[in-house]
């Protein structure tokens, strides 16, 4: 089936203006997923007959291939144009073959860093926009992130079918449909107008809109109408092409063009008469049998005879859905915008080259960069780690920015902490195998040059989630930027299925839900509960949707209520020294808490202060910073955590304590496991400084093991987080909401109602719609969707993202207050003694 | 009364006739299970002998949840067998100590220990010095210096005056892994593990190589002990490079061993010194 050999591919990658770097970008559920597939069905790996069946047909254990395939990975797709199709097209070419390195970016991650991670190794996106729903706030999320990348955006409003079969639109309400929901889209643009980028809003008059009805694999722009009625008019293509769009009428009575219906009952918009009703003729005609009918349409437009006899055979839907397929083939439209509107990677690197490297732009790699030199420096972003058919081992996948990478290379890995000059993060290795992504297979290719993805064998060693390579001799160089997203897997649900016997599907099913979603995060609780944590009901909702559909083949599971994950964090340092001993009581433990100082956890967070500074560096800038003295910041701090690298410490204030280094890796485990299951309700600390103050060993190793200082340390700093004022910290979101003005006041009182607080309020320019920008509880945030559009009749759109966390004010040992509630919740849930513990019950006595 | 009895070091019938007594007489036994073993030797074995049943005692039971042993003695005897010696290691003083405090009274029944037994090497029990315990390395953590440095502070990291060092080998029988109890929330025990003469000498030379204090240089003489006191010990001497290649452990056999690290050898020492000579034998 595949058309095309790998050679001929690798011919094609040296030819810049010929490749297309483009992903799909949709709110769940606008049929990103079928219309991806009618892309590589005509690029010859999915059968054409198939596209759109596919997700419904293919057996279980190939769709789920499938899905991890397509979600996760690029897949690289030729395509061989005719010079007809070509000829409109005005920008620089070099022959008729096209590769398009389409990086599908998973639909459900507004929050995370993979949606980036696929826009930033592309150059284009296609914006698929479901023409019921409209614009959505998945759409507005990633059309943002797009153009914060300087990716250029097409838009194709999908579904077209739900026009003509479910709702049964006539004509006119159809189109002031399509044009709510392209205005809508044109809006979020023009907000994030970026001027390297320039002008970004789309119209279907230019081509940059597309019309689509991807489960039935047909789709049209309106160049496709406009060739087909520039003959028969005898009009120029592009005069014709206005024409059929916006507000121009044509009355065929009196063949004449207006700007108003003029309501003779005969003018109509000519959107409506020459593409809309036609389209719903041969829709209705299929659908009711009148095949005689419809194929005498079908020879007026001389696309009869593509029709295949055995296809004639057909009645109602597939009839319907492969008459529209010959007529209106879904990839032609779609490749026409991408060729035709989306930037080659010689366009786009040259403006993209600032928002991507961390050096100065005009240095070497910058510089080779911009002019997407095959010949320069290697410049490689891996954007992700992607699961290979070898059990347990990983693709690096990524873009070459410049310079080629080949089998057998010796590149120079910049991980993510990697700093120019220095050593760490940064390891010289051989890449074993080059290869290309190609849907199901995987094929080597010798070497891949500047301008494409490629998928590398032999770093998963070495590059954890993303990293920049560039040559071994390279040693200026500086990496390619990081992203950052402050985000945080703060709600979570239990989920179990319906049916015991399901049980492997949902294991197995957590298991690649956890490896397709870098944030979200799967576990097992002490209880039993399968527990899923995401960024919010929204990302769970989609999570679970897709853990459902896609990772256990649709078998039905239970969701339990969303639950809010809490911080544990102390207001202020302990009032005496706490201490704990061993099991064996032979070894004591001193220790006080505090609260680290404001911002620090922040810059933990964010990874300016870390485990892996250089110490010196680390101790001047928390000298700075925070006024600390400088050598306990390079030198005393032990580690962080949970995880090594959490906003938590712990520092040696120890003097002249003899082997203490020997229990320091006990300590360190201690910390991690103390700082991820906190005392009050066994949730994550955030922001306390442990200090170890004193310690008492037994003489002899054996007796001041792992097994005695671990639960001794967990111990006392349990007694000390209780002893310096513990607190709860709740997660709060930023509510962005949009509205016209005569619903400010609803959304003011539901914020009133659910806790929020409003900082900004803004009116768009030129608009009556107004920003109103406030902070949110995330634990008032479930169900404030509904209930602000119940307030607001349905105009106010919000979209939260993780923001902060807050310290509550009330004290959780006061019985009855808010946090007392809410600590005793969580234990009650996570089957703990539903009694607050004190300092007592985890110090002891001399 | 609460009674802590040693056992001795070879099998059931090295309990003391005292002892054996004692333990007849108990309303309640517990064997303490964790800082050694008898050598092949079964709880079934021991009740056989004493006619009654017998507790396993692991750490979590010594350690946290003795205080109902003891309020038991308070009325009835019960018998705490240790292998070895009752105060061999300093495991059970806390044990002694907490009995007091609550007022319950304690006999100790004394037996063989390694800190004596270990004689049966012909070095002469008057010539050692701080007995150390040797740990196993983990991936991060090899530095061994607080053993190190005590069978440095023993020989001076010389030949001549220096002392013996007994260095009792690592033992787990039944401990937590804290990694996984971490990972999982879940108490995981680790399978069962005793360190082989062989690794402890390749320890010892390992921390050597970067301290060079001469305590444990490769040459330095050292013997290596199995299952002393037991019918079927087994003794050899080599240097200390000899030691921790792996066919000793196969000359050694069955856990557990020890390791000696000399010093100055007194003339009748080297005698037992050459007679127990590993490639000699």
């Amino acid at each position: 089936m595949v058309k095309f050999t790998i050679d001929e591919i690798r011919g094609l990658m040296d030819k810049q203006h010929n490749i297309r770097n483009m992903s799909v970008i949709a709110h769940v559920d606008h049929g990103k997923s079928t219309l991806t597939d009618s892309l590589v069905a005509a690029a010859g790996i999915i059968a054409v007959e198939n596209a759109g069946d596919q997700r419904l047909t293919d057996t279980r254990q190939d769709e789920q291939d499938r899905c991890i395939t397509i979600k996760s990975t690029g897949i690289s797709l030729y395509y061989q144009m005719e010079e007809e199709w070509l000829a409109a097209f005005k920008g620089k070419r070099d022959g008729n073959d096209f590769l398009v390195n389409l990086i599908d970016s998973p639909g459900h991650v507004d929050f995370s860093s993979e949606v980036t991670a696929a826009l930033r190794i592309t150059d284009g996106a296609l914006v698929v926009v479901d023409c019921v729903e409209g614009v959505c706030v998945q759409t507005e999320t990633v059309l943002r992130q797009a153009l914060g990348e300087r990716i250029r955006p097409v838009l194709t409003v999908n579904k077209m079918d739900r026009c003509f079969l479910e709702l049964m639109l006539e004509g006119e309400e159809a189109y002031t449909n399509f044009l709510r929901v392209i205005e809508n889209a044109n809006v979020i643009m023009a907000t994030y107008t970026d001027e390297k980028l320039g002008e970004v809003q789309v119209y279907p008059d230019q081509g940059t809109v597309s019309f689509s009805a991807g489960l039935h694999g047909w789709a049209f722009t309106l160049t496709t109408f406009a060739q087909l009625y520039s003959k028969k008019f005898g009009v120029a293509e592009e005069k014709m092409m206005s024409k059929l769009w916006g507000d121009n009428f044509f009355d065929p009575k009196t063949k004449k063009w207006t700007k108003k219906d003029t309501g003779s009952g005969t003018c109509q918009r000519a959107f409506v008469q020459f593409i809309y009703n036609p389209i719903k003729a041969i829709i209705d005609g299929c659908m009711a049998g009148k095949k005689d009918d419809v194929f005498k349409k079908m020879t007026a437009l001389g696309i009869l005879d593509l029709l295949k006899s055995e296809d004639r055979e057909l009645d109602g839907k597939p009839l319907m859905k492969r008459v529209m397929q010959t007529w209106l083939p879904a990839d032609r439209a779609l490749l026409e915008m991408m060729i035709y509107h989306l930037p080659s990677p010689a366009i786009a690197q040259a403006y993209r080259v600032e928002t991507l490297y961390e050096g100065p732009p005009d240095d070497v790699y910058g510089t080779a960069i911009a002019n997407c030199d095959p010949n320069g420096p290697l410049m490689l972003y891996v954007s992700k780690m992607i699961p290979s058919s070898d059990k347990g081992r990983f693709f690096a996948f990524g873009r070459v920015f410049a310079g080629k990478v080949g089998t057998g290379q010796k590149v120079r890995i910049m991980g993510p902490n990697y700093v120019p000059g220095q050593k760490k993060d940064l390891y010289i290795k051989a890449v074993q195998r080059t290869v290309l992504c190609m849907g199901r297979r995987q094929d080597a290719v010798e070497d891949v040059p500047c301008g494409n993805t490629v998928a590398m064998v032999g770093l998963d060693q070495y590059i954890t989630k993303n990293a920049t390579l560039t040559n071994e001799k390279c040693v200026d160089a500086h990496p390619i930027k990081a992203m950052k997203f402050s985000v945080s897997p703060v709600v979570r649900v239990a989920v179990e299925c319906k049916t015991a016997s399901d049980l492997p599907k949902l294991v197995e099913g957590l298991k690649r839900l956890a490896k397709s979603d870098p944030m979200v995060q799967c576990s097992i609780e002490d209880t039993g509960e399968h527990i899923i944590a995401g960024a919010g009901e929204l990302h769970l909702e989609i999570c679970l949707k897709d853990l459902q559909e896609d990772f256990m083949g649709g078998a039905p599971i239970r969701v339990s209520d969303p639950v809010v994950s809490f911080r544990e964090t102390v207001s202020k340092a302990s009032d005496k020294v706490v201490m704990s001993k061993s099991p064996n009581k032979h070894n004591r433990v001193y220790m006080t808490a505090r609260p680290l100082e404001e911002g620090l956890p922040e810059a933990i967070d964010e990874g300016l202060v870390g485990p892996r500074d250089e110490p010196k560096a680390r101790g001047r800038y928390l000298a700075e910073k925070y006024e600390w003295d400088k050598d306990i910041g390079a030198r005393k701090i032990w580690c962080f955590g949970p995880d090594t690298t959490g906003p938590n410490m712990v520092i040696d204030m120890t003097k002249g304590v003899q082997y203490l280094n020997e229990i320091k890796d006990s300590v360190v485990a201690a910390h991690q496991w103390a700082t991820k299951d906190g005392p009050l309700a066994e949730e994550n600390m955030r922001g306390i400084a442990f200090e170890i103050e004193d310690v008492v060993l037994h003489a002899d190793a054996i007796h001041r093991g792992g097994g005695q200082i671990i639960p001794t340390t967990r111990r006392v700093m349990y007694a000390a987080e209780l002893n310096a004022g513990p607190k709860l910290m709740e997660p709060v979101y930023l509510v962005e909401i949009q509205c016209p003005e005569n619903a400010i006041g609803g959304v003011y009182s539901v914020l009133n109602q659910k806790r929020g607080i409003v900082f900004e309020e803004q009116q768009r320019p030129g608009t009556p719609i107004y920003n109103i920008k406030a902070y949110l509880p995330v634990i008032e945030s479930f169900g404030f969707t509904g209930t602000l559009r119940a307030a607001t009749s349905g105009q106010a759109f919000p979209q939260s993202v993780f923001d902060h966390w807050e310290m509550m004010s009330s004290d959780p040992h006061d019985e009855g207050s808010k946090s007392n509630e809410i600590a005793l919740e969580a234990r009650k849930r996570k089957g703990l003694k539903e009694i607050l513990p004190t300092t007592k019950d985890y110090e002891d006595k001399l | 009364m609460l009674y802590l009895i040693g056992l001795g070091l070879g099998d059931e019938s090295d309990i003391t006739r005292r002892g054996l007594e004692v333990v007849k007489g108990c309303k309640r036994i517990l064997l303490e299970s964790y800082t050694s073993i008898l050598p092949g030797i079964s709880k079934e074995r021991l009740e056989e002998l004493y006619g009654k049943p017998v507790e396993i005692a692991y750490r979590e039971k010594v350690e946290e949840d003795i205080e109902e042993v003891i309020e038991e003695a308070r009325e009835d005897d019960v018998a705490f067998l240790v292998i070895g010696d009752p105060f061999g290691a300093t495991t059970h003083t806390d044990l002694y100590l907490r009995a007091l405090r609550l007022g319950v009274k304690v006999e100790v029944v004394h037996n063989a220990s390694i800190m004596n037994a270990c004689g049966a090497c012909g070095l002469q029990l008057y010539r050692f010095g701080e007995t150390v315990s040797i740990v196993f390395f983990t991936e991060t953590w090899r530095h061994g210096d607080s053993f190190y440095d005590k069978i440095l502070r023993n020989n001076a990291g010389k030949v001549e005056g220096g002392l013996h060092t007994l260095c009792l080998l690592d033992i787990k029988v039944h401990e937590l892994n804290f990694d996984e109890m971490i990972k999982t929330g879940k108490p995981v025990y680790m399978p069962p593990t005793f360190m082989k003469a062989s690794v402890a000498a390749s320890q010892l030379l390992e921390i050597e190589e970067r301290r060079k204090d001469g305590a444990c240089s490769p040459d330095r003489p050292a013997i290596a002990l199995a299952r002393v006191g037991a019918k079927d010990q087994v003794i050899v001497s080599g240097t200390l490079e000899r030691l921790s290649r792996s066919d000793v452990d196969d000359v050694l056999g069955a856990p557990l061993h020890s390791l000696i690290v000399c010093g100055e050898l007194h003339d009748l020492e080297k005698e037992f010194f050459e007679h127990f000579d590993i490639d000699k034998r």
